[in-house]
């Protein structure tokens, strides 16, 4: 009887428990409350009707297309508008250079003479 | 009253930048050679194309650059250049109408070439202040006619470093600076 009574109170006996319990306790309970809210979320998702979002999904579809070719369109004028100006250069300075040859030609043949 | 609407017509006109009254502008009968011509070039670009363009023009790139270091003060660019494959195609009424816009004393031509073989080659320039406010390049050969008129401010020194670039030959300064002193310029070739 005495055994059983040793025993038991060891069994009983205050322990102290390991360093990290408590940090592993609040981890634990910070990834249950997350899970809960991501339950919460799916579970709103699934009370809404889906076509509920139809229009807002149309219009972020429509406003983000609007952009996109209106970004493109503006690439393409700048384009535009960058080669007539080189090819306007081009003109400008062949043509100059024709000029300024012509009178070059002139000078030397009146030097010649 | 009247003396009213007189004095506020003469006040904007004295008001308005002596530029607005030296405008070229291209003749309608220009742009329509080019339903007779084999082949065609048309450019303009006003003060907000040039910004557009230059936005588009690459600073890396030393030619681009130049260029649109070039463009950063002009007002616009104006090309019309037409190709005929026989000769007659246009009249010299066409390039008067051009040219009658540069009589005026703010203009002045620098170049003026003319051959017996009629090929005609016109430089003129805008003095604004001290610097050359516009360009104008008339270049009427038989079969070929072009007018290049670059609105704004060029500097010579500009022009010449776009020399040598894009297929534009190297400009030789002092002879343009030769040339300027006599403005009325003219050579006949032979």
């Amino acid at each position: 009887m005495r055994d059983f009574e040793e025993e038991l109170r060891r069994a009983l006996a205050r322990r102290e428990p390991p360093q990290d319990f408590a940090l592993r306790v609040l981890a634990m309970a910070g990834s249950q409350s997350k899970l809960t809210a991501l339950a919460q979320l799916r579970l709103w998702f699934c009370r809404v009707p889906m076509w509920q979002f139809a229009p807002a999904l149309a219009a972020l579809l429509v406003m983000s297309g609007g952009g996109i070719y209106k970004q493109h369109e503006r690439v393409a004028h700048g384009q535009q508008a960058k080669q007539k100006l080189l090819t306007a250069m081009r003109i400008a300075g062949s043509k100059l250079h024709h000029a300024q040859d012509r009178v070059f030609a002139i000078e030397r043949r009146e030097m010649m003479q | 009253m009247k003396r009213n609407v007189f004095g506020f017509v003469m006040a904007v006109a004295l008001a308005m930048p002596s530029s607005a009254f030296q405008n070229v502008k291209m003749p309608v009968d220009l742009d329509k050679l080019s339903e007779r011509a084999s082949e065609s070039v048309d450019v303009t670009l006003d003060s907000s194309m040039l910004q557009l363009a230059s936005g588009f023009l690459s600073k890396d790139d030393p030619e681009e650059a130049q260029v649109k270091k070039l463009v950063s003060k002009l007002r616009g660019v104006y090309v019309r250049s037409f190709e005929f494959d026989k000769e007659g195609q246009y009249s010299p009424g066409d390039v008067e109408a051009i040219r009658s816009q540069l009589k005026g004393p703010a203009w002045s031509r620098i170049v003026g070439v003319k051959s017996t073989r009629g090929e005609n080659s016109e430089v003129y320039l805008r003095k604004d202040g001290d610097q050359v406010g516009a360009l104008v390049v008339i270049d009427a050969e038989p079969k070929e006619l072009t007018v290049v008129h670059i609105d704004g401010p060029i500097n010579p020194e500009e022009l010449s470093e776009l020399g040598g670039h894009m297929g534009i030959p190297k400009m030789r300064t002092h002879r343009s600076d030769k040339d300027q002193s006599d403005p009325h310029r003219e050579k006949k070739e032979q």
